[in-house]
C-alpha cells in the first residue's frame, strides 16, 4: 500500500471521491459465452475493469509429469494486456502475474470437482483488458463463470471481491486512487453458498476489528456479485432473463 | 504425425469446391459478418474490438515519450505487435512470442506504416529531444479463422480513434492523433484448390497457403504477404486482387461509420 496521508480520499460529506458510499461496490456486469473458440468463457466489467476468462478442457495433461493420477490439474494464466494500464506494460509474464496465477489456480482447484477428471488438465486463461484496481478479483469472478459456462462441475461458484482501508475508514471495493493511496487492501475469493474462503491476500495495515468489518463488506458484496453471475449463466442457458 | 482429421477435412473441402460451395454455405467471396466497436477500453488511448464470425480481437493504442533516433531527429515512431496468447484457442500454447504471432504483428505493422497514414514528423515534440512513440498492441481472444483481417481492422480503427495524451505527459493539450488514411487488409486462403475470402477455422485447418493484401484509400498496395506452403499463379492473384479492392472499400466504410460516433 502506498499509504500517502496527503491525498484526500473521502469527501467532507462522507462519500468517496467517485460518489460511492463506504460499503458500496462499483457496478458489475457479466456476460457468459463471449469467446466462441473457448469451451467456456465470460467477460466481467467491474467499474472500469474489464476481464475476460476462457476455459479449455478438461483435456489430456501433458507433459506427463504434470499429470495427477487422482485428479485434474488446473493451469491458470492471469495476464494484463499491454494497453490495460495507464503506462503500457511490456507483454509477457512477470513476477506479479505469476503469483496471481498460482494462487488463483489453487483457489479454483478448491471449488472444481477435480477428482472427476484424473490425469487431465483444465486450462483457465484470464486476460485483463482494462485495469482500474482489483483485477485479480475480477479475474477470479470471470474464471468462475467461464468454468461454469464450460460445464465443469464445481462445489460452488467463487466470487472475487476486495475491501480495504482509506483515511482510517474501512471501505468496500477500492478504486484506483484508493488502491494507490489507501492503507490496506484485502482481496478474497468467497464461495457464496458455503460461505467458505478459497482465495485470500492482504497488504497494508488493519486492526482485528477493521479486518472483521472488511470481511463483512466482502461477504455482502460477494452475495450481490453472485446474483449477477448466476443471472449471466441463466441468460446464456435459459435464453431469457432470470 | 499424420493428421487424420485434416486429411478427411481436405477431402470434404475439395469435394465442396468442385460444386463451388463452402462448408458454412458462403460463396467464395463472401465474408462473415463483421462488427467493429471503437473506444471500448478504459486506459487505452485508442481501442477497438473486432468480431468476424467467431473470431474476437482487441487492439489498444498507447503512447510514450522517447528520444528520437540521432539520424531522424524530428521523427516519432510506430510499433505494432500482436499477441497470440493461449486464450485464443486450444492450439495456442504459452511461451515466448511464436513465429505466427510475429508474422501477424509485422504484416499488420507494414500495412499501416507503408500506407504513410501516420506522418512521423507529426509525432515530434522537441526536435532531437522528444518525440512520441505510438504502440499498437493487438490481442487475439478467440481464433475461429482469419485473425489477420480482424487484427488489421482493429489496429487501424484503434489508431484512427486515438487521442494523444499530451496533458498526462505535460507536453501540451490532448488532441486526436493525425491519421491520414485507412489501410485495410483482405486475406485469402486456398481451400479445396481455389482461393476463398475470409476463411473459417475449419477452412484454414484443411486449407493451404494464404495471401494477405493491404490496400490504401486509393486502392494502392501497401503490404503483401504469402504465408504457409503453396504456390499461386499471376491469374489467381489478379482475381483475388479485384475482390480485395471491393472488400477493402466495404471495411473502410465501416471504420468511417464508427469514427463518426
Amino acid at each position: 500500500m502506498g499509504g500517502y496521508g496527503d491525498v484526500q480520499l473521502l469527501r467532507d460529506d462522507g462519500l468517496r471521491l467517485d460518489g460511492r458510499k463506504i460499503d458500496e461496490m462499483r457496478p458489475v456486469s457479466i456476460e457468459a459465452g463471449v469467446l466462441p473458440a473457448a469451451d467456456g468463457s465470460a467477460m466481467v466489467t467491474h467499474g472500469l475493469n474489464v476481464a475476460v476468462a476462457a476455459v479449455y478442457g478438461p483435456m489430456e495433461a501433458h507433459p506427463r509429469k504434470i499429470q495427477r493420477q487422482d485428479r485434474a490439474v488446473i493451469d491458470v494464466r492471469y495476464n494484463m494486456a499491454p494497453f490495460s494500464t495507464s503506462d503500457r506494460i511490456r507483454p509477457g509474464f512477470n513476477r506479479r502475474s505469476r503469483e496471481i496465477s498460482k494462487v488463483t489456480a489453487e483457489a479454483l482447484e478448491s471449488v472444481v470437482l477435480v477428482e472427476r477428471y484424473p490425469r487431465s488438465k483444465i486450462r483457465v486463461e484470464i486476460e485483463i483488458l482494462a485495469a482500474e484496481a482489483g483485477t485479480r478479483c475480477v479475474g477470479i469472478t470471470a474464471a468462475a463463470v467461464a468454468l461454469a459456462d464450460a460445464g465443469i462441475p464445481m462445489r460452488d461458484l467463487i466470487v472475487g471481491v476486495a475491501s480495504g482501508k482509506v483515511e482510517d475508514t474501512v471501505v468496500l471495493d477500492l478504486d484506483k486512487a484508493e488502491d494507490n493511496y489507501g492503507q490496506a487492501d484485502l482481496p478474497v475469493g468467497i464461495l457464496p453458498n458455503t460461505g467458505e474462503i478459497a482465495f485470500l491476500q492482504m497488504d497494508g495495515d488493519l486492526s482485528p476489528a477493521e479486518f472483521e468489518l472488511a470481511m463483512e463488506y466482502n461477504f455482502k458484496a460477494a452475495k450481490e456479485i453472485h446474483e449477477i453471475m448466476v443471472d449471466a449463466l441463466r441468460r446464456r442457458y435459459e435464453g431469457g432473463e432470470a | 504425425m499424420v493428421e487424420l482429421v485434416p486429411a478427411l477435412l481436405r477431402q470434404e473441402l475439395a469435394r465442396l469446391a468442385e460444386d463451388n460451395k463452402r462448408l458454412d454455405g458462403r460463396g467464395r467471396w463472401d465474408g462473415r459478418d463483421v462488427t467493429l466497436e471503437v473506444d471500448c477500453l478504459y486506459n487505452a488511448e485508442g481501442s477497438a474490438k473486432v468480431v468476424i464470425g467467431g473470431t474476437v480481437v482487441y487492439a489498444g493504442v498507447k503512447f510514450e515519450l522517447r528520444t528520437p533516433w540521432p539520424d531522424r531527429p524530428t521523427q516519432g515512431s510506430l510499433m505494432c505487435g500482436a499477441e497470440l496468447r493461449p486464450v485464443a484457442g486450444r492450439k495456442y500454447e504459452p511461451g515466448p512470442p511464436s513465429p505466427q504471432s510475429i508474422e501477424l504483428g509485422r504484416v499488420v505493422d507494414r500495412g499501416i506504416r507503408e500506407s504513410g497514414c501516420i506522418n512521423m514528423d507529426s509525432l515530434c515534440i522537441v526536435p532531437g529531444e522528444k518525440v512520441w512513440g505510438v504502440m499498437i498492441d493487438i490481442h487475439v481472444l478467440s481464433d475461429q479463422g482469419n485473425i489477420f483481417d480482424a487484427c488489421g481492422l482493429a489496429a487501424i480503427a484503434a489508431l484512427r480513434t486515438a487521442v494523444v495524451p499530451a496533458e498526462r505527459f505535460d507536453v501540451g493539450e490532448d488532441h486526436r492523433l493525425e491519421v491520414s488514411g485507412t489501410p485495410i487488409m483482405a486475406s485469402f486462403t486456398r481451400v479445396g484448390g481455389r482461393y476463398v475470402l475470409d476463411a473459417s477455422e475449419q477452412e484454414e485447418l484443411g486449407g493451404d497457403e494464404r495471401i494477405h493484401i493491404t490496400l490504401g484509400d486509393e486502392g494502392h498496395l501497401h503490404s503483401l504477404q504469402k504465408g504457409l506452403k503453396g504456390v499461386f499463379t499471376p491469374a489467381e492473384f489478379a482475381e483475388i486482387f479485384e475482390v480485395a479492392q471491393q472488400r477493402c472499400v466495404e471495411l473502410r466504410k465501416l471504420v468511417a461509420e464508427k469514427e463518426g460516433n
